[in-house]
């Protein structure tokens, strides 16, 4: 059946290896014709950004069960690597893998109670355990430093330039992972749970398995960012599990593309390049910031990303190339 | 088996066996119970009093995904897909459920093994359509052929008709033969007579949640409490 070959076969996974190659190499180039070490620190923010969108969309894109505590993971993780590089010297190749899997586990504790149920619960639990690390960094000041936070960490890594370097990596590594698992048998699984979950059931399917195990992929690598993140600033504070932060990755997903992974790093690298870009602006930066947010999702509810798949499309019409409009759509998800 | 919604009996004190093979329908007026004995039976609700077997083993409260993977698959009244998906799609995700993924195991592509069950539906043609634009009649097809991809050994069919006009009707009655003839074992939950009453061997009449009638399709509309329950008491 070569024409389903194209569709979920080999010829489809070359042409995906060729996108996130020239994405990568963009990356990877960058340093090499920009020194500058304001904006490799912003590019680092990009990075780390979209590796949090890109974890989030993996569960609330692609199944539609909403995460309100991504912060939970990220902060929860940064704290446990930084007592755990403060108080035993742990650097932070260890620090960064232990604190994901410290984020996964509690993922998989709460997820495992709270997916199983329909409805906002789990939208409302998330939320809540974010609320609960915040109180808890607040008030534990003596162990976790209060409200500012814990300073001393070791840095990621001497400079600028190799903060830059490991963040690029490490988010390309998590968007190749996350990009081809969504591509997979288990993200149509995901896919199909997020359309109609009573029909993915009767099918079959094992919903709160899969669920739950998005959930725990999803907090691993936010777990990995945030202690990322700790190790560059040196420094770890309760701004981190603040619920703003949860906010500002949903708008990054939201902005870019919901259940798409490429869509959340769209939205990454423009949120943080518009903050930036919007400083000098002073107080009149948020609500600039707020209203192109406001207005993108007006005008492209489905993200920035469906905008550029459809642009595609028409612009392959016009040059009157043989495009299936079905096939067309089938090829946005790629 | 029975079934309360607080004070409402839904399904009352209910008694169906399926022997291998078999094609049985299920009729009543609206409100019946039938759907609910669908729901009870699949896992999507819990029996208030008794069980429910299956193959020699208990099923009762297992979840919906344990019980299609024990065997029983079903379509729904509202057809239930994947709509913003291919129709190849809607078939492809019960192949890698535990029961489906046997084929898979076997070598054969998650595609090829999805592809032959909308052959068998006749709608091979439209695998790579999104299942959204499908006209009613091709969506009633698809929600059989994704029943049909968890290689079930009981398939249950509610209201596989409704809403179809002729052509439709006669192409679905065609496909549900010819799965019957395969050896294929369904129960088949139906307000148009004439449509079930050509398939069927054996019906069984249910109102107000309990069984008032069983019998060959050809008798079980003389049967008095049926007309009654159809016609009203001047009817029978």
């Amino acid at each position: 059946m070569p024409h389903f070959d194209e569709l979920y076969g080999r010829k489809v996974t070359y042409r995906r290896l060729m996108g996130l190659g020239i994405f990568s190499a963009l990356v990877l180039m960058i340093p090499v014709f920009m020194r500058d070490f304001y904006l490799l620190e912003v590019l680092f923010l990009c990075h780390y950004y979209a590796i949090l969108a890109c974890s989030w969309d993996l569960l609330t894109g692609y199944t539609g069960n909403v995460n309100f505590g991504h912060a939970f993971f990220v902060g929860g993780a940064g704290f446990t690597g930084a007592l755990l590089n403060l108080h035993l010297n742990w650097q932070p190749w260890i620090t960064l893998p232990v604190g994901g899997l410290v984020a996964a586990l509690f993922g998989l504790v709460v997820g495992s109670f709270t997916l199983r149920l329909k409805g906002p619960y789990f939208a409302g639990v998330t939320f809540c355990f974010a609320a609960l690390l915040y109180k808890l960094v607040m008030g534990a000041s003596q162990v976790l430093g209060g409200e500012e936070g814990l300073f001393g960490i070791c840095g990621l890594a001497d400079t600028s330039l190799g903060n830059y370097y490991f963040s690029a990596i490490l988010m390309l590594a998590t968007v190749f992972f996350l990009y081809f698992l969504s591509r997979s048998p288990f993200g149509l699984i995901l896919r199909s749970i997020g359309e109609n979950e009573t029909a993915c059931e009767s099918s079959g399917i094992n919903t709160t398995f899969y669920k739950v195990t998005a959930f725990v992929i999803s907090a691993f690598f936010a777990g990995v960012a945030g202690g990322m993140y700790c190790h560059a600033q040196m420094h770890v504070g309760p701004e981190l599990a603040h619920d703003s932060l949860s906010g500002l990755i949903l708008m990054m997903a939201v902005v870019g593309g919901m259940g798409s992974i490429t869509g959340p790093i769209l939205g990454a690298y423009l949120l943080t390049g518009l903050n930036e870009s919007l400083r000098f602006m002073g107080e009149l930066r948020l609500l600039i910031y707020s209203g192109i947010v406001v207005l993108v999702v007006l005008f492209a509810p489905k993200g920035l990303i469906d905008i550029i798949g459809k642009a595609k499309v028409l612009a392959g019409i016009r040059m009157g190339w043989k495009i299936n409009r079905h096939e067309a759509k089938l090829k946005a998800y790629d | 088996m029975s079934k309360f919604f607080g004070g409402v009996r839904a399904v009352s004190g209910f008694d169906l066996e399926v022997s291998r093979g078999e094609m049985v329908g299920i009729i009543g007026p609206n409100g019946a119970g039938k759907t609910t004995l669908f729901n009870l039976i699949t896992g999507f609700i819990r029996p208030t009093s008794g069980e429910i077997w299956f193959n020699g083993h208990q099923i009762t409260g297992l979840r919906p995904f344990q019980i299609a993977n024990r065997g029983i698959s079903r379509t729904f009244q509202l057809v239930d897909l994947f709509k913003g998906m291919t129709v190849l799609e809607n078939c492809m995700v019960p192949c890698y459920s535990k029961r489906g993924k046997s084929r898979i195991d076997k070598g054969k592509k998650p595609w090829e093994v999805a592809l032959e069950y909308l052959e068998e539906v006749g709608l091979a043609g439209r695998a790579k359509e999104l299942a959204g634009n499908l006209p009613f009649g091709e969506l009633r097809l698809l929600d059989i052929a994704r029943a049909m991809a968890t290689e079930p050994e009981v398939l249950l069919l509610d209201e596989p008709f409704s809403g179809l006009d002729e052509d439709n009707a006669l192409m679905l009655a065609a496909a549900v033969r010819r799965m019957h003839r395969r050896g294929q074992t369904m129960v088949i939950i139906e307000h148009r007579l004439r449509d079930l009453l050509q398939l069927v061997e054996r019906v069984v009449a249910i109102v107000f949640g309990e069984k008032i009638a069983e019998g060959s399709a050809s008798g079980i509309m003389n049967d008095p409490k049926v007309m009654s329950a159809y016609l009203g008491e001047r009817g029978a």
